[in-house]
């Protein structure tokens, strides 16, 4: 193995090569004193490049007899922990519907429209909704809203929680009537408390915040949703050099991915619109370019069809593409049909 | 390969005055010995006091790296090698299978390109459950898109309806096969391969169940974010990560299936990401794009070793 296949710094390795070293065989014998001197650096970052690098020797000579490499899982065992896996509502039917239960965990989703469709209002809607109590079918846990545009409303954000609370309690009465007396201890001030808000100004500091994430939810175990309300914002206007836009949104998404996976908690990621010309028609298509469409999991268009907001899946790799009308009222995100009044929860 | 400070425990004859004559002409690692003009470099040792024993030191240095490179091998044993070896896999999609001539070759880089959604997941997922039913399949996901619940799917059509428990077993043996494992930077990825190689160099020896096919979905996330800078250091790992797919696929009769995806290119029309220097990497590269209407999806070939480049085919997944 090369050395620059190894994750250290351009500059060591820019010394070590020139210093003679080229692969990994000839770091082998050598003490981190000696290195040092040889590649004039400090023993502390010899000795971190040794490290690295008998990592990587170390990786080649263990092979676990029971899988193929360490840390991968057979497709079987993944399947029965799919089962398991909670969704978070969107507490619309229709659209949980199509979604298979809701936004998935461990997955990214991206959601784009045009404005005004309803974007912040479902993100504000999932963060909520990732609360409801695991006894209510929900996930019980905490929200990170990151907010690029400064479209996060409190007031609405409590007005969501409210009627979320009233929904729970009225689902109580309507399932345990024996327990009259269990009342749901929850505050809509609950519900606000466990959000964690982030405001973001530019691009720098979106990629700042992701990177920082790690930590953050390292000691915040019970966080199992991201919303980045928007992803685009800080991306769109004065990015002068595209091939530096989407190296930097490349490394993001998968930062974001590997979020998902490790931690086990949903990323939803809110992206605008921008017409293509393909043609000589036009046509939209989310925002953020080719290379970006590819790199989410799931990904959701809100569209109107008349006086209606449709929610359309466009790519999955599990669901089928499906579309279902949903509603934005006081209480939130709703079924479009005005006459089923009571939200059906799992 | 070595310094020459570290090769002199195992060849004497590499002392300090080899040495330091290597290194007054800038010569550290064997190398650097390569890119070096060696008639030049014997020049200088004939013009030097102590001539013989230079000329022993970059005799031994030769030699050294006439041990490194690969056996060479003749027309036959290739074709012995292609016909006990280098078998096709059917990726179980019958279009695509009719394009391929059969399906996917074993000791080949297949890659699949084409623009968001257009079924490159969902060939791939089909082809690791139609490989795995006989052979053990390792899927490399950077986008957490490996479903289960399909791959279970399409054993489920495959297999004739018979009882819940067998159909369980069947199930459960078949998807045991295949290991899914999350990559999400391109050292992960090296790592990956690297011990992905010694196992391989254990297994070769064993007979039982072996690993046949490797999928990488998608190596293009993983390379984007370190391609296009002002170093260099990017297109070098992309090169690498190509060449090292390429020999684990012919020294250990795997097939590699990858993914890519696509930008736009002149006039609006969709072209292959990663650039011209991937190009010429893969052997075999189709390119899927997908009908929205009536939910079939078309593939064509832009590149196969055996295949005109202008066939195409529909196919329902």
């Amino acid at each position: 193995m090369e050395i620059w296949r190894l994750p250290i710094s351009a500059s060591q390795r820019g010394k070590l090569i020139s210093a003679g070293y080229t692969s990994l065989s000839s770091l082998s014998s050598i003490s981190s004193s000696d290195l040092a001197r040889e590649l004039k650096v400090s023993e502390s970052e010899a000795m971190n490049i040794l490290k690295v690098a008998s990592h990587s020797r170390g990786s080649e000579t263990s092979n676990a007899s029971c899988s193929i490499v360490e840390g991968a899982q057979s497709a079987w065992d993944m399947l029965h922990d799919e089962e398991s896996l909670m969704h978070i509502t969107t507490s619309s039917a229709d659209l949980d519907n199509i979604l298979g239960g809701g936004i998935h965990c461990k997955e990214v989703t991206e959601i784009g429209g045009v404005p005004g469709i309803g974007k912040t209002q479902l993100g504000i809607q999932v963060a909520v909704n990732v609360q409801i109590p695991n006894d209510f079918g929900g996930l019980g846990g905490k929200a990170i809203y990151i907010d690029t545009e400064g479209s996060f409303m409190v007031e609405r954000a409590f007005q969501i929680a409210e009627a979320c609370i009233e929904d729970m309690s009225e689902y109580n009465r309507f399932l345990r009537k024996d327990f009259q007396e269990c009342k749901i201890k929850m505050l809509p001030q609950d519900i606000l408390e466990n959000i964690f808000y982030f405001r973001i100004c530019s691009y720098t500091e979106q990629i700042a915040l992701i990177n920082y994430l790690d930590k953050f939810l390292s000691e915040h175990k019970d966080v199992k949703v991201i919303v980045v309300d928007s992803v685009t914002f800080h991306f769109r206007q004065d990015f002068d050099d595209m091939a530096l836009r989407t190296r930097v949104l490349s490394g993001m998404a998968l930062k974001l991915m590997n979020l998902a996976k490790r931690f086990s908690l949903a990323v939803v990621l809110l992206n605008q619109v921008t017409t293509k010309h393909t043609e000589a028609s036009f046509q939209l298509a989310l925002a953020l370019g080719d290379s970006w469409s590819h790199t989410c999991t799931n990904r959701i268009v809100l569209y109107w069809n008349g006086n209606e907001r449709y929610a359309y899946i466009d790519k999955s790799p599990s669901l089928r593409s499906a579309s279902a009308a949903y509603s934005v009222t006081a209480r939130g995100i709703r079924n479009s049909s005005s006459s089923c009044k009571r939200i059906k929860m799992m | 390969m070595a310094r020459l400070a570290n090769l002199e425990t195992e060849y004497p004859v590499l002392d300090s005055t080899v040495r330091n004559f290597c290194a007054s002409h800038g010569i550290f690692s064997v190398e650097d010995f390569l890119i070096h003009d060696l008639y030049m470099l014997a020049a200088f040792a004939e013009q030097n006091d102590s001539s013989e024993r230079l000329k022993e030191g970059i005799a031994q240095v030769l030699s050294i790296i006439d041990d490194m490179h690969q056996p060479w091998l003749n027309g036959m044993e290739l074709l012995e090698d292609a016909k006990r070896n280098k078998h096709v896999f059917p990726t179980g999609i019958q279009g695509i299978d009719l394009l391929l001539g059969d399906g996917i070759r074993v000791g080949q880089l297949t890659e699949l390109v084409g623009p968001s959604s257009s079924g490159k997941t969902q060939v791939c997922l089909r082809t690791a459950s139609n490989v795995a039913r006989n052979h053990m399949v390792l899927y490399l996901d950077t986008g957490n898109s490996f479903s289960p619940q399909c791959i279970a799917y399409f054993l489920g059509k495959t297999i004739s309806p018979s009882s819940a428990q067998a159909k369980n077993q069947f199930l459960q043996k078949v998807m045991s096969n295949i290991s899914c494992h999350s990559v999400f930077d391109i050292f992960a990825m090296f790592d990956v391969l690297h011990q992905l190689e010694s196992y391989l160099r254990c297994q070769d020896g064993r007979g039982c169940c072996q690993m046949r096919l490797l999928i990488v979905d998608s190596i293009s996330s993983l390379i984007s974010p370190v391609l296009g800078s002002s170093s260099t250091l990017g297109r070098a790992l992309m090169t690498s990560a190509g060449y090292l797919l390429k020999k684990l696929a012919h020294q250990h009769n795997l097939a590699v299936l990858i993914i890519n995806h696509t930008v736009g290119g002149e006039g609006g029309s969709s072209k292959p990401a990663l650039g011209d220097s991937w190009k010429c990497i893969p052997h075999s590269r189709l390119f899927l794009s997908c009908d929205r209407g009536s939910n079939t999806y078309n593939v064509s070939i832009l590149r196969h070793p055996s295949m005109a480049s202008v066939k195409a085919a529909r196919f329902v997944i």
